[in-house]
């Protein structure tokens, strides 16, 4: 039922259909795929899977420039943004399953449905009433009536919307894209009031204090251990506390990883001065 | 190198046939699109200007160049005045509201932009030293002790005000919406870059920023039901498929609806005004009167663009839809604003009680009929350099640490400062519609618009709501000067150059319109009607 | 109108067909000998250790290249159906090249603002 609507009313072409019955389902399982992955990352590059198809599809379809507005803005900017957003938030943070929104499940139920049938019924009129078909639109041979207007393919049309008719519009879009810099730079950037330490000052600074000239030591390595969380041990045996980075310290204590020695104590925070840390890796 | 990749790029895609004709040419009327092309540029200069002027000089820098480009900006559409011509390939219509709407929007801008530039060069500049710092850190007081000030204020003021005469100019849905997006996306980041109260800031900017673009979502998805019904965006093409059926399609009229929300929104008509009180209070105040000015009168050039030049076919649909929305906003602004305690918050449902009183005279248009179009012209000018007056001096009332802005702080004013609080209260009557001010007129202008239009019931829930701001304006006059001020009550800031013009500026232009209406009402009954 | 991609098609089985070769080829022609390090993540060296604090988030420095990056992205979009338009017989009329420069002159003084002002720096 689906190839003989796709066909009659899409004029799919051999190959056309080949594509198709060999994306769709890869796309549909993708697609599952982000709806049920559990890791937002997965998630995310599941959809990525997803828009690469659709653009494949698009392409076949005659609309080369929707195909690459699809790679372009959605698997380039869109994708990104969304993984940005996820990294900014953090990759580890577990979905909250409490739902906030009252009755949220239920209205997502009846969107989906109410848009399943705008789907449906729109396909089914497009399979009885038949449609012109892209080619009939694109190109000027078929249809003498808007030849002209229609001559050169979709992407030469869309060239002269936008660099014709609208072209106020295109010129003030730069505007909107210079505004989206000038707000990045203003929320995210800031500058530095006093003027980075060069590593030849930060040398001096070590030797000037005198605690620490040499490099602080690296972490333990042994045999059934090798991480940046695992103290080294000094010549009387107890561990250094120098030899651990304080964040990534705290972090292992939070996650209970990497036995740490009681003795460690608050000496460790106490000893990290701000130059010279060598977790020589 | 680009043609050669050109060539590349047509030889290996499909459908790169041979066109019959060449590439067509746009025509532009350069001279009737200055006003816009010259802020454009000047808000580009300011980009370079922030590259390379080194920090000590930029905020006068920028000054010198955005007054001078809106000041070379309202000459071109004074010598423009002639001119009635739908250009850059039928996508903006330069008529006489829009010329109209561009020379007010550009004289409050320049009213603005002093306050802006007042406070960008303080030495206590209120605009934030470094927005990125996180507020309350030792970075933030390192960047204040070293004299940081974001003047990128300036470029983002003249881009949104670039937008501002771009979207009432705009003759398809296209345009408009860029036209929209280049006037909000500067004010969304203008909001947040307040130096005090900087959560408040940033929380008004989030707000403003995620509830504007729902709204533009809303226009995008109505523009593509307008399409799907008129097969066009030009609002010419929308006016024909509308004068051809006798019967209102769903899609169009939903379509219609999708729109109205998202400019009822921009110019903070209830139900879609909840945004207007928090980031009003949160924006820095010349950013709060740039665009309680600026944005309201834009938008009611763009409003009344779409419902008149696009839907005057539908406006049996229409109509009750504004009249609902002009009684639910006048009785919002009024009602709400009765129990504020906050200048800014109290100037900001007096805003939408004001959206209200205009949306009246738009409510009682019979569509070609021009005393209401010109009326409510005449009724943003005067609202425009009140309103910018008005928070020129709420500007100017400060405690230790920045505006005192709650109304406690304001009690006994006029004792201690009487030439403050008397031009306050002079603003203030302007608001609330009494002689002698411009107020008065531009009521009665829209008043008489709306009955002559058939909306008495309009007239009257507006007479009321009259009736009921004025008693908050005059709860404030009364705090003013007829109570005895606190102790430790704030100090009035001596108004420097720039303030004290645009206090001049709002105050001549409220009292002159006051006094002899009659001229401007002329003027904007000449302005009148759209071209179509 | 599918064969025009045939071309791409080729590509993106050389490419798989290379990557489909290598591994097997490894497996085929490589000693395995498992052990505990050999499953550790880099075989060798450091073991991997939890997250930093915040559990891998982002410094917010990001967000100004991916704006520009975007801002970027959505210039080429226009300049796709210009290059199309451009190449076409008539296409390229000095308007069309002018409109163009004008555009991507005015995006880069965005791109000029951010340099100077050390947004690329990373420090």
């Amino acid at each position: 039922m689906p190839t003989a609507i796709l066909a009659s009313g899409l004029n799919a072409s051999g190959p056309e259909t080949a594509v198709f019955w060999i994306l769709a389902p890869i796309a549909v399982i993708f697609a599952l795929g982000m709806v049920f992955s559990r890791h937002t990352v997965h998630a995310a590059l599941m959809l990525g899977g997803v828009m690469l198809i659709l653009a494949v599809f698009y392409a076949a379809q005659d609309a080369p420039f929707l195909a690459f507005v699809q790679v372009i803005v959605y698997t380039g900017a869109v994708m990104m943004l969304f993984l940005f957003v996820l990294m900014l938030v953090g990759v580890d943070t577990k979905d909250s399953l409490v739902e906030t929104l009252r009755g949220q499940r239920f209205a997502g139920v009846v969107a989906a449905i109410g848009f399943l049938l705008l789907l449906f019924t729109g396909i089914v009129n497009a399979g009885i009433h038949g449609s012109k078909g892209l080619h009939a639109v694109n190109f000027a041979d078929d249809q003498p009536a808007r030849g002209v207007e229609n001559a050169g393919g979709n992407v030469y049309q869309i060239a002269k919307l936008l660099f014709d008719r609208y072209v106020f519009a295109f010129e003030a879009t730069s505007a909107l894209l210079i505004t989206a810099a000038l707000g990045a730079m203003v929320l995210a950037h800031r500058q530095r009031h006093t003027p980075k330490l060069t590593q030849r000052e930060l040398m001096q600074q070590r030797f000037k204090f005198g605690t620490h000239p040499a490099p602080l030591p690296g972490p333990g390595v042994y045999a059934r251990h090798n991480a940046v969380d695992t103290p080294a041990l000094l010549p009387d045996g107890s561990p250094s506390p120098l030899s651990v980075s304080l964040s990534v310290e705290l972090v292992s204590q939070k996650h209970g990883r990497a036995p740490r020695p009681a003795e460690l104590g608050s000496s460790a925070a106490a000893h990290h001065p701000a130059s010279g840390k060598g977790q020589s890796e | 190198m680009s043609p050669a990749i050109a060539h590349v790029a047509a030889a290996l895609l499909p459908g790169a046939a041979d066109p019959t004709t060449s590439f067509p040419t746009p025509h532009l009327d350069y001279r009737a699109l200055l006003p816009m092309l010259i802020v454009g540029g000047v808000a580009t200069l300011g980009v370079l200007v922030e590259a390379f002027v080194p920090r000590g000089k930029r905020g006068i820098t920028q000054t010198v160049l955005a007054l001078g480009g809106l000041v070379a900006a309202m000459v071109a559409v004074v010598s423009n005045t002639s001119i009635r011509n739908i250009t850059a390939e039928g996508a903006i219509s330069v008529d006489g509201p829009t010329l109209f709407i561009q020379g007010t929007v550009i004289a409050v801008s320049i009213g603005a932009l002093l306050l802006i530039a007042d406070r960008a060069l303080a030495s206590d500049a209120d605009f934030a030293a470094q927005a990125a710092d996180v507020p309350g850190s030792a970075a933030e007081q390192a960047s204040v002790r070293a004299g940081f000030v974001h003047t990128e204020v300036f470029p983002l003021a003249m881009f949104a005000v670039a937008g501002m005469l771009l979207f009432p100019a705009a003759n398809d849905l296209i345009t408009m919406f860029v036209g929209l997006e280049v006037l909000s996306l500067p004010l969304y980041l203008l909001a947040g870059m307040a130096r005090r109260r900087r959560l408040l800031s940033q929380e008004a900017a989030l707000k403003y920023f995620l509830l504007g673009a729902f709204s533009s979502a809303f226009f995008v998805y109505g523009m593509a039901l307008v399409y799907g019904y008129a097969g066009s965006v030009k609002f010419a093409d929308i006016a024909t498929a509308l004068s051809s059926s006798t019967h209102g399609d769903p899609l169009i009229i939903v379509g219609l609806a999708l729109l109205g929300i998202a400019l009822i929104f921009k110019l903070s008509g209830a139900p879609f005004h909840w945004w207007t009180p928090d980031v009003y209070q949160g924006a820095p105040t010349p950013i709060t009167a740039f665009m309680a000015a600026g944005t309201k009168i834009a938008a009611f050039g763009a409003l009344m663009r779409v419902l008149f030049v696009a839907f005057g076919g539908l406006s049996w649909d229409w109509r009750p839809i504004i009249w609902g929305v002009a009684i639910v906003t006048m009785v919002v602004g009024a009602v709400i604003g009765v129990t504020q305690t906050d200048v800014k918050r109290l100037l900001a449902y007096s805003s939408i009680a004001h959206a209200g009183f205009l949306l009246t005279a738009v409510g009682g248009i019979t569509v070609g009929t021009a005393d209401s179009e010109s009326s409510v012209l005449f009724y943003l000018v005067a609202y425009g350099f009140m309103t910018i007056g008005a928070f020129a001096i709420v500007m100017l009332v400060r405690d230790a640490d920045g505006e005192a802005n709650h109304l406690s702080r304001w009690v006994g004013l006029g004792r201690r400062s009487p030439l403050i609080a008397g031009i306050f209260a002079f603003f203030l009557l302007a608001f609330a519609g009494l002689p002698p001010t411009s107020g008065l007129w531009a009521k009665v202008a829209v008043f008489k618009a709306a009955y002559e239009g058939g909306a008495a019931p309009l007239v009257i829930v507006g007479m009321l709501a009259s009736a009921v701001t004025a008693y908050y304006y005059v709860r404030i006059i009364v705090l003013m000067f007829f109570q005895e001020p606190a102790v430790d009550g704030p100090t009035v800031l001596a108004p420097t150059v720039f303030t004290s013009a645009a206090v001049v500026i709002g105050v001549a232009a409220t009292l002159v319109l006051g006094i002899v209406p009659q001229p401007l009402l002329d003027l904007a009954g000449k302005a009148v009607p759209f071209l179509r | 109108m599918v064969f025009s991609y045939v071309p791409v098609l080729a590509l993106f089985l050389l490419a798989g067909g290379f990557a489909v070769f290598s591994i097997i080829a490894g497996r085929l022609s490589g000693p395995r000998r498992y052990n505990r390090a050999k499953y550790d993540a880099y075989e060798c060296g450091i073991e991997p250790t939890p997250q930093p604090i915040g559990g891998g988030r982002f410094p917010v420095k990001y967000y100004l290249t991916a704006m520009l990056f975007i801002v970027f992205d959505i210039e080429i979009i226009f300049l796709y159906p210009w290059a199309v338009a451009f190449a076409q017989k008539g296409g390229a009329t000095v308007f069309l090249f002018v409109e163009m420069v004008l555009f991507i002159v005015t995006v880069f003084i965005a791109y000029v603002y951010v340099w100077r002002r050390g947004g690329l720096e990373w420090d």
